[in-house]
């Protein structure tokens, strides 16, 4: 028996000796100093609360926000978010955090829709490029199954997936550290929750939030891994699955007045609808039912693509 | 009466195979593509320390053969065993005895080739480093050997497939078209190699090519495919001792030309050509004086008659006549 291991590490290693991927990371650190950079020079979130004095800077704040709010009728939403974020620490008497490390790898949640392309395009092209390489057939004539070979790619996917993640938040945490400080071990904010607004952990709200974004992430590197095996086409997955990513929400709601819309992939893969006093997007939805979707979806994508690259004749390239 | 399924009868034959010095058995060997039957049941054998050459036109179906032979390709009837062992049936037992390159000795571009050996080398167990130095030796390629595939020329990365396919030491070594795109010295160096794997190490070569004159050279035998049907296999023989087994190739002045043909036609059953005013035409040695004995009977006058020995060449393009694909 080949040790599973050494065809995952086989393939992960012919992901990072390639040169587009680190591109990927490069593109990944310049967005990440950016934004710190850019978060910086704006006075808008760097602040740190005096001790003494925060309850009146807070209050100032929020007679800032206010008079913005009346001016600009744009920020009305978002500033009195804000003004009650800021009444709840009046209220509660617990002093605002400033801005730091966790605050910034918070943020950042959003660059893992960058994470989930970048997965796409390893995921199209590590069945298709194989194809296209030739190599499929010296890969294919030694003693492991087929069904194993596959596996190992789609494991190897899935763990470049994770490894990016992890160096998301830890160069996240790296920069914020480095340009607003660390504010304590376990630093606390207040967000909204089920009930409310709340003083939560932001550690925990990272793992959360991150955890939620990791589903669509999943779900749409194992579709382009899908295609890449069936079309063989590594330029085809990507089309494809991009596309779904970027139009996924537009589709649901091209469909939202049918009752079967609860049934499309994308209405199902946002699971934060559920949780932080959200409304799912349709009636009779609800966590169970969007998870045992996921599944039926998840296990169509895994058996085509199992079914297609252990049953094909492997001919002429 | 006793019924045999067809395991079974698989298991009463299986022990067959080991008892001799078969590396590997064709049995009736089919391969459809829709409605198509592209591989005719092909049924042949392999033998370990023998140098096999699989000759055909392109198109002929040598590809899907070997793509059959290392399990690319599903077998549509019939069977391949390697060293016993069926690939249908007991596909890793049977794959971990060959080595092979399917058509062009394709490697991963982005990496070196001591990047791409140690790939494929953490595919199969127990490759230690040393075995893997041991075939860059071999294939000569210590000074290349660092450096990334797509830099290679088409005869270097020949060299590279070949070390590949030996990582192993497998007892089956399956080659389709191993010369392609090397240079005459290369070549050289590649045939002697081969050859020594088979007497030295007793592997069994296949080697594929649409090229006679090539493997003539390095093969004991040779099977001519056309169509996806085995046309013959020969043997090739070094010495010809018999020499009176041998057809020749004979061209003949004679005159009136016409008549002559249609005199061998009537009594021998050959098939002349008449071409730039001689005729051509194949037969055996011993039958050659009969044949001119019958001209001067039947008043035909004789210029000019030239025997030379059918090579192997002629052979094949009798057996495969125009190069059609098809």
């Amino acid at each position: 028996m080949v040790n599973f291991w050494q065809l995952t590490q086989n393939e992960l290693k012919k992901i990072y000796i390639q040169k587009a991927t680190w591109v990927m990371y490069i593109l990944l650190i310049v967005i990440l100093f950016g934004a710190a950079l850019i978060t910086i020079t704006s006075d808008f979130i760097t602040r740190d609360y005096n001790e003494d004095t925060w309850r009146e800077e807070l209050q100032e704040e929020n007679n800032k926000l206010t008079k913005e709010m009346q001016e600009e009728a744009i920020f009305q939403e978002y500033n009195t978010g804000l003004i009650e974020q800021n009444n709840y620490y009046l209220e509660h008497d617990i002093m605002p955090p400033g801005y730091g490390a966790w605050q910034y790898v918070h943020e950042n949640i959003i660059l893992v829709s960058l994470i989930s392309l970048f997965t796409i395009i390893v995921a199209a092209g590590i069945v298709a490029n194989e194809f296209k390489w030739g190599t499929i057939k010296l890969l294919l004539i030694r003693p492991s199954s087929r069904v194993k070979i596959l596996l190992s790619k789609y494991v190897a996917v899935i763990l470049f997936a994770l490894l990016t993640l992890l160096f998301l938040i830890a160069f996240s945490w790296l920069i914020g550290a480095l340009f607003f400080g660390v504010d304590g071990l376990n630093p606390h904010m207040v967000m909204e929750k089920n009930n409310g607004l709340a003083y939560v952990s932001i550690i925990k709200e990272v793992l959360v939030g991150y955890g939620f974004k990791m589903v669509n992430l999943i779900m749409m590197a194992t579709f382009a891994f899908m295609i890449s095996s069936i079309f063989r086409s590594s330029a085809l997955a990507i089309g494809i699955a991009v596309f779904l990513m970027l139009a996924g929400n537009s589709i649901v709601m091209f469909f939202a007045e049918h009752s079967w819309a609860k049934f499309i992939l994308f209405a199902n893969t946002d699971l934060s609808q559920y949780v932080n006093g959200n409304e799912p997007f349709m009636e009779g939805m609800s966590l169970t039912f969007s998870i045992i979707i996921l599944l039926i979806y998840y296990a169509f994508f895994a058996i085509s693509s199992w079914i297609v690259f252990v049953k094909r004749d492997v001919a002429g390239s | 009466m006793v019924v045999l399924s067809q395991s079974n009868f698989n298991n009463r034959f299986k022990g067959r195979y080991l008892l001799d010095n078969t590396a590997m058995k064709l049995i009736n060997l089919k391969k459809s593509i829709g409605k198509k039957q592209i591989i005719k049941g092909l049924e042949f054998e392999i033998k370990s320390g023998e140098v096999f050459g699989f000759l055909g036109p392109n198109g002929a179906g040598k590809t899907t053969t070997i793509r059959m032979m290392v399990g690319l390709m599903r077998i549509t009837e019939g069977d391949v065993v390697i060293q016993g062992k069926s690939i249908k049936h007991h596909y890793k037992e049977a794959i971990r005895e060959v080595g092979a390159i399917v058509e062009n000795p394709e490697m991963y571009p982005f990496m070196t080739g001591l990047q791409n050996l140690n790939h494929f080398a953490r595919m199969i167990p127990g490759i230690s480093k040393e075995r893997v130095q041991e075939v860059i030796s071999l294939v000569g390629l210590e000074k290349a050997i660092k450096q990334k595939v797509n830099k290679y020329s088409l005869g270097m990365r020949q060299r590279l497939g070949i070390a590949q396919a030996l990582l192993h030491k497998p007892s089956v070594l399956i080659l389709d078209e191993p010369t392609n795109g090397l240079d005459p010295a290369g070549i050289r160096e590649i045939r002697q190699y081969i050859r020594r794997l088979a007497t030295e190490e007793n592997v069994a070569v296949i080697i594929s090519s649409h090229l006679l004159s090539e493997i003539e050279l390095m093969c004991d035998r040779i099977a001519v495919i056309k169509n996806g049907e085995l046309v013959a296999i020969q043997s090739v023989s070094p010495i010809a001792d018999d020499i009176e087994e041998l057809v020749c190739r004979v061209q003949l002045e004679a005159k009136p030309a016409n008549k002559a043909i249609s005199i061998m036609k009537e009594e021998f059953g050959m098939d002349g050509d008449f071409d730039r005013g001689l005729i051509h035409f194949h037969c055996q040695r011993e039958l050659i004086p009969n044949v001119i004995q019958s001209f001067v009977k039947n008043d035909i006058s004789i210029y000019r008659v030239e025997v030379s020995k059918a090579t192997l060449e002629d052979k094949f393009f009798d057996l495969i006549g125009e190069n059609t694909i098809g």
